[in-house]
């Protein structure tokens, strides 16, 4: 249960929408607002604006704002360069650290010969997996994902994709120019532009041929039930 | 290099009260009727602890104030709370000479640090990440801010007056007995406790104030109680032993390119190796043969400098 109510900032006008229990993939150009709407609906731009599970997240103790909402950024940035990948997982766990499901994720997502390596180092698309994992150790009940797939290799963006389509994590909001992952997961879809939502609705309702032209001009077709860029 | 290090820094800590002006005679060290005896203990080892205390005081304030403030460059000298500490000593020195030194300088840090925090908090209204840049600026722009109103002091000071405080800004690491060392150990032992307590959280703030946000930690408060104890501890340091440069920068620094930790593994080796930086620096500016010891603030930038150089440039070279 997540509801905002008349968020106004330079960035965003008037944002009220409110979510049950399903997810949401935020789609907009660049500009548009998807990440200061994820800072605003997790308090990193604090606001009186959101009510989570029906209370005000400004009013919430830090503990339980944890529980309930997590953002996800889309580079990791670390202050100390000698921070280990595992002391990061281990700093993703908001209660106890897990040993346990640190080690299944480490070989889940592939990562077993970075554990002892410094997180500065990695690459884009290894921080990005990083991310990924500390958000399913976070476990929070709504995590937001800003651009996680950005840098991600095809195989690599199948595994998060199969991560983000399974019960790994409770709601989801997923912030992404990627239509292919918003068209392919199936989630509810809301459409920013400059600062407005444009559209919240339905994935089938966003993906026919009209709506495409009306927020993407002539760039992309739905041709047998797949899209296609057209350059 | 680390047990080598260490084998070395506890050898120099022992010998160091055994070099000086004066030579120490063995068999009279235990006979409280000698000389010997006076040197050796009033004034050399209680120096020596004194130094150790302070280095590790400031290696310690260094290391935390980079990660409150995510910039590898802050201290509390980059910051000016070392010339606010110093503006207020000397207002304390001219203006209230019944007044203990170490509550107007504890004072100025606290009233240096409260304004630069504030002003942070403000500039980033709304959210959880300090700008760093912001605050360095803010800093130096404070520092200048001293520097001035201390030069009015000086212009309103008389001669005597104006030699106390001149003599104040060299640093001196001076010390008969035992108050001054015991006095800091205590502020050690503080501020040791307060960060070591607060370990684990202070690591979630090693990846951003934004991350430790999220996981539940309430950074500010957090921030707050860390920045409040340290400004306390340096201030009433420096009360005793003037400002004395370049060890916060330094020696956090050097510690990280030899253990290569993430820093909330590193509070004991700071605080360590910033106390044998002090004392070693001291024992250089006992030993020089001038007419008295030099200024210890020179030599800690002296030694401290030319040798962060040396490793930053070696580091670069192995990536």
């Amino acid at each position: 249960m997540l509801e905002i109510n008349k968020y106004k900032s330079d960035i965003l006008s008037d944002i009220t929408f409110s979510l049950d229990d399903e997810n949401l993939i935020i789609l907009g150009q660049n500009g548009a607002g998807k990440s200061t709407l994820a800072k605003v609906l997790s308090n990193l731009i604090q606001n009186d604006n959101v009510k989570l599970f029906g209370e005000n997240l400004h009013d919430l103790s830090d503990k339980k704002r944890a529980e309930y909402i997590n953002y996800i950024p889309p580079k990791l940035s670390i202050f100390d360069e000698y921070i280990t990948l595992r002391e990061f997982l281990e700093l993703s766990c908001i209660d106890q650290v897990d040993n346990k499901k640190i080690d299944e994720l480490i070989d889940i997502l592939n990562l077993r010969k970075l554990e002892n390596k410094y997180c500065k180092a990695f690459s884009s698309g290894e921080k990005q997996l990083l991310l990924l994992a500390s958000s399913i150790l976070h476990n929070a009940k709504i995590t937001i994902f800003d651009e996680l797939t950005a840098n991600l290799d095809i195989t690599r963006l199948k595994e998060v994709f199969d991560i983000f389509n399974s019960a790994f994590l409770k709601q989801k909001i997923i912030i992404t120019h990627n239509l292919d992952l918003a068209y392919a997961l199936k989630f509810k879809i809301l459409y920013l532009k400059d600062g407005k939502i444009e559209f919240l609705g339905k994935h089938e309702e966003f993906f026919c041929n009209k709506n495409l032209k009306k927020f993407y001009n002539d760039s992309i077709l739905k041709i047998n039930e797949h899209l296609v860029v057209n350059l | 290099m680390k047990l080598g290090l260490y084998i070395f820094s506890i050898i120099i800590l022992i010998i160091s009260p055994f070099l000086g002006e004066i030579s120490i005679n063995l068999n009279e060290l235990f006979d409280s009727s000698t000389i010997t005896y006076k040197v050796f203990w009033d004034l050399r080892v209680s120096r020596v602890l004194l130094a150790f205390f302070v280095g590790g005081i400031l290696a310690l304030s260094g290391l935390v104030f980079q990660i409150i403030f995510k910039n590898a460059l802050i201290t509390p000298y980059t910051l000016g709370i070392a010339s606010g500490t110093t503006l207020f000593t000397a207002v304390s020195i001219v203006f209230f000479p019944a007044m203990i030194l170490s509550i107007s300088s504890a004072f100025g840090s606290l009233v240096t640090i409260t304004i630069l925090y504030y002003i942070s908090k403000n500039i980033n209204k709304n959210t959880i990440a300090v700008s760093t840049n912001s605050i360095l600026l803010i800093g130096i722009a404070l520092s200048y801010f001293y520097s001035s109103a201390l030069m009015l002091v000086f212009y309103m000071s008389n001669l005597e007056q104006n030699y106390s405080i001149v003599r104040f800004t060299l640093g001196s690491l001076d010390t008969v007995g035992f108050t001054s060392p015991f006095i800091i150990f205590i502020m050690a032992v503080i501020m040791y406790i307060t960060i070591y307590t607060n370990r684990s959280k202070i690591k979630l703030l090693l990846i951003s104030n934004d991350t430790a946000f999220l996981k539940g930690l309430s950074v500010h408060k957090l921030n707050l109680l860390l920045l409040i104890v340290i400004s306390i501890c340096v201030g009433v340091s420096i009360s005793f032993v003037g400002p004395i440069g370049f060890i916060g920068l330094v020696v956090p620094h050097i510690i990280k390119l030899i253990y290569k930790k993430s820093a909330d593994q590193l509070i004991l080796p700071v605080f360590f190796y910033g106390g044998v930086f002090l004392v070693i620096s001291d024992l250089i500016s006992r030993n020089l043969n001038t007419a008295s010891s030099l200024p210890i603030g020179v030599v800690t930038a002296f030694i401290g400098a030319p040798f962060f150089v040396y490793l930053l440039i070696k580091r670069n070279k192995r990536s």
